[in-house]
């Protein structure tokens, strides 16, 4: 319990889909001994690499959830996770992201930086985490870390520093050479787990110095002693590597490693640097919301006898049972502890803890700060924070992008629909960005997630994990609903039908809010309604704005203002004002000349030059608007945005225009108004889809 | 909103003869190191999308996320400067008009420029009014390369206007009053502007005028904030 924080690094390894960081992920673990022989992703042996530990994972070979795991690295703890790199899963990177204190940008030696590196890059930014760059794939033709270097610059807009260089490259690379030491180093046994120092050949030791004083001038802006030894020409290693770990603490310095994972070259050097340049717990300033205080920001502290604080960051289904992940921020948790949830503030017994290694565990009787652990049987959602009860904080939510694509799910037999709520259940729980309903008119069960691939996940997940066969209907595009002027109204509701009767009057105006949320404003003088039945007319507007009168789906920034009304002594009441106030919603919507908003995606494609002309054609096609070309070298980057309605099947459109070699990313933008005549045919449509419904 | 194309820096061409560059011709504005080169270009480019031209954004240094970010900047100036109260449409109408073609690493071939636009024109029907070219690198740009430019400008019937790097150490000047670099190929060029920043403001003034002598003062005083002229 008494283990230095310091030495604990909590780190996250993200990048874009295919550039080796489960490879990378699977030799760190290899090399720390928490696994004993090395499985590829989509390896022959039928294994699958270690951290891939979903069924499904291992045989698509790519990462979908995050797995925790904990391994040791000179005489440092080190927690990783491994997160997916496809954009419709994004919301498990922002998770660990949230987490973490430091990650691993992995690149490949020749895609480069690709429109994922952007999003990822620009997730690590939001969170603020610093970061070490791993410049994988040396081995593979084609292969350029110097540019892969120039464009981390350039179209990152990061400071680097280059901290070696290969000894060959493509098929020719044989190791590395370090440019701190100034020694070449190469990697041998079956698995290169023995290290062999030597002097940089000949043939490289110009360019090796030239590197090096690139390095020392970038490394030197962080340091004045360092400076002052290079005028002094008095450098040592330890300047030089302090140097850095200021750099990139503060995240104005990238420090790049290169390699190959998957040929076993360069990645104990990059566990090194993780070491020395990425953060430990006490180095992050983290903080939480005090709920006594008006949920005033205070800093958390990261001592272990700190009363306790943790952030469930991720829900997993395991045979066992529900399995929380926990990063502990301050304070110490031991088996046996209460922990307070701060969200409903029930209180939950620690029964058994366990560090997480893909899906194997090791169970441990407590954990302190800068820990990441898992509970077993804690009945949670994603997100809530606890505590031992001394404080009541909670943490910042996550950033959680709105659902923008649902579709239908239809149980095949009475089994399977059991079992689907099952997993309905428990993905919401998993996974903010899932979100699930029952559709009142249709009777359907209705999914909705982030894209195609992210629902498409999910129902294979329901066929495998929990046995639950389904049908799906066509994905259907989440919209909105928006006012475009003002309009007034007045409305009495009335009823009388024996006993006491209902009567409420309310009048007002309705029109599009500024701050594009819901605004309520109560401009009633005179106590012409009595203040105790405003709530329930706000409420009743609100209820309005689930679903709105002119295609059924919720209504964006609405402003409701009322300036008058009456009520009677007798047959007012909370739930009269209530009906009063959709009366008088339903009176001035039409007259507010409601539009239908639709979401747009940022979609960038990535493609070999010759393509440009026919991907560009295929965004027009589609309502999209280019908004930038980016040349680089043979490669064209396309920006673009397009309604996410025109984006279904996109990818095999995109396939077959360019012969496979291009590839696109895509994540909501903002809603936008549908043009005239397409939102005429969507109300058709939909019309004629919800009569469908009914019958 | 008040009228920005009587306060645009390019009011200056309203001294000139023709009162604009022309479609097929080149025009260059000069300026040293941190007096605003490309905030006044891009305010050349804001006068063209407010008329509702279509221009592309050439930049052969700053990625388009960067190129972004600076018209957001200025366009949030000029929205408090003139007092835009249709920022959303403003800002549809220049997004929509506006296209950015970013060339990183030396990747910029003039072949490769005209079969993009080619591409804008052919794929996307966006035929282009105006270019701006961001970044060229004027002290080791040959004649080659601004020919090559002069033909796409004849060829695809646009008006091209370039931003050149002035320094502070060379005070060279041609026979026709034009400063280094653009004193070496200033024959390629129907109009040359230049920003200077003096103690009593900050000045575009018009050194060359067609094939028309330039008229005496001819220049405008901009706003050092805003870069829009002021009295």
């Amino acid at each position: 319990m008494a283990e230095d924080i310091q030495r604990l690094r909590n780190i996250g390894i993200s990048a874009h889909i295919d550039s080796g960081k489960t490879t990378l992920t699977e030799r760190i673990l290899y090399y720390t001994k928490k696994i004993f022989a090395v499985h590829e992703v989509k390896g022959k042996d039928g294994v699958g690499a270690t951290m891939d530990s979903m069924e499904l994972e291992r045989e698509r070979g790519i990462t979908i959830s995050s797995a925790a795991t904990f391994c040791e690295w000179k005489n440092h703890r080190i927690n990783i996770i491994d997160t997916p790199g496809h954009v419709d899963f994004t919301i498990e990177v922002e998770r660990s992201l949230r987490v973490l204190d430091g990650s691993i940008l992995v690149l490949c030696a020749v895609g480069g930086v690709q429109s994922q590196t952007i999003t990822v890059d620009r997730q690590m930014n939001r969170y603020k985490v610093p970061r070490v760059a791993f410049i994988n794939k040396c081995d593979r033709s084609g292969a350029d870390p110097i540019k892969v270097n120039e464009q981390l610059r350039a179209r990152l807009n990061h400071k680097t520093a280059l901290m070696q260089l290969p000894i060959g490259l493509e098929g020719d690379l044989s190791g590395i050479i370090d440019l701190v030491t100034m020694k070449a180093i190469y990697f041998d046994g079956p698995y290169g787990e023995d290290i062999r120092i030597e002097d940089i050949p000949q043939n490289l030791i110009d360019n090796a110095k030239s590197y090096r004083e690139e390095l020392l001038d970038t490394a030197s802006m962080f340091s004045d002693e360092l400076m002052e030894a290079i005028l002094e020409d008095k450098v040592n290693e330890e300047l030089i590597y302090s140097a850095i770990r200021q750099g990139a603490l503060s995240r104005k310095l990238i420090p790049v490693f290169l390699g190959s994972a998957y040929k076993n070259i360069g990645v104990q050097p990059l566990l090194d640097g993780v070491l020395k340049y990425l953060p430990s717990p006490v180095d992050i300033k983290n903080t939480a919301l005090d709920m006594d205080q008006d949920h005033k920001e205070v800093e958390v502290s990261s001592e272990a006898n700190a009363p306790m604080l943790a952030l469930a960051f991720k829900l997993e289904v395991t045979p066992y049972g529900q399995l929380t992940y926990l990063r502990i921020y301050q304070g110490t948790i031991k088996k046996g502890d209460d922990l307070i949830n701060s969200r409903d503030r029930k209180k939950i017994k620690v029964g058994r803890l366990a560090r997480m290694h893909a899906d194997k565990m090791e169970d441990i009787t407590g954990a302190s700060a800068g820990d990441i652990i898992a509970l077993f049987g804690v009945d949670c959602f994603s997100g809530d924070t606890f505590t031992d009860g001394a404080l009541r904080y909670s943490f910042t939510s996550m950033f959680v992008p709105e659902p923008v694509i649902s579709l239908s799910v239809t149980p095949k037999d009475n089994k399977s629909e059991m079992n689907m709520a099952k997993a309905l259940n428990r993905f919401v729980r998993e996974d903010p960005t899932f979100h699930s309903h029952v559709d009142h008119e249709s009777g359907e069960t209705i999914i909705s997630g982030m894209g195609e691939l992210h629902l498409d996940i999910y129902v294979e997940r329901m066929k495998r994990e929990f046995a639950a066969e389904v049908e799906t209907g066509a994905p259907q595009v989440s919209y909105r609903e928006a006012v475009s002027a003002k309009a007034e109204f007045n409305y009495i509701h009335k009823k009388q039908t024996g006993g006491s009767g209902q009567y409420g009057r309310v009048a007002g105006f309705m029109e599009p809010s500024e701050t594009g949320a819901y605004e309520f404003v109560n401009a009633i003088k005179g106590g012409v309604i009595p203040t105790e039945y405003i709530p329930s007319i706000d409420k009743g507007f609100q209820s309005c704005l689930k679903k709105g009168r002119l295609i059924g789906f919720p209504v964006l920034g609405m402003k409701m203002t009322i300036n008058d009304g009456q009520y009677h002594s007798v047959d007012s009441s909370d739930m009269a004002f209530l009906q009063t106030a959709i009366g008088a919603f339903n009176q001035a919507y039409a007259k507010a000349k409601p539009i239908i908003l639709e979401p747009i995606m940022k979609v960038s494609v990535e493609c070999p030059s010759e393509f440009q002309g026919n991907v560009m054609g295929s965004i027009n096609q589609r309502r999209g608007i280019i908004i930038s070309c980016t040349e680089d070298g043979v490669f064209t980057t396309i920006d673009s945005e397009v309604p996410l309605a025109e984006m279904f099947g996109y990818a095999t459109n995109l396939r077959s225009n360019t012969q496979g070699k291009a590839e696109f990313t895509m994540e909501f933008s903002r809603y936008s108004k549908v043009p005239e005549s397409i939102a005429e045919e969507l109300k058709k449509t939909l019309a004629e889809g919800a009569r469908k419904g009914k019958k | 909103m008040k009228d920005f194309i009587n306060v645009s820096p390019l009011t200056l061409l309203e001294l000139s003869s023709n009162k604009e560059l022309g479609r097929g011709n080149l025009g260059v504005l000069m300026s040293r190191a941190g007096v605003g080169k490309t905030a006044c270009l891009i305010h050349i480019a804001f006068d063209k999308l407010f008329s509702n031209q279509k221009l592309v954004h050439v930049s052969l240094d700053d990625t388009p996320d960067k190129v972004t970010s600076y018209y957001n900047v200025i366009f949030s100036h000029l929205v408090k400067a003139l007092d835009i109260k249709d920022e959303i449409e403003k800002r549809m109408l220049f997004e929509r008009n506006r296209m950015i073609l970013a060339y990183m690493h030396q990747s910029f071939e003039i072949k490769r420029l005209r079969e993009n636009l080619k591409t804008l024109v052919e794929k996307l029907d966006f035929a282009p009014d105006c270019l701006i070219v961001d970044g060229l690198d004027f002290e080791a740009a040959d004649k080659e390369t601004l020919q090559g430019f002069k033909g796409v400008a004849e060829e695809f019937n646009v008006e091209i206007w370039f931003s050149a790097l002035t320094h502070r150490h060379i005070t060279d000047k041609n026979e026709r009053g034009i400063p280094y670099p653009c004193s070496r190929v200033d024959d390629m060029f129907s109009m040359i502007i230049q920003l200077n920043s003096t103690q009593t403001g900050i000045f575009l003034e018009l050194l060359k005028d067609h094939d028309n002598p330039v008229k005496p003062d001819a220049s405008v005083r901009l706003d050092p904030n805003t870069f829009l002229v002021t009295p």
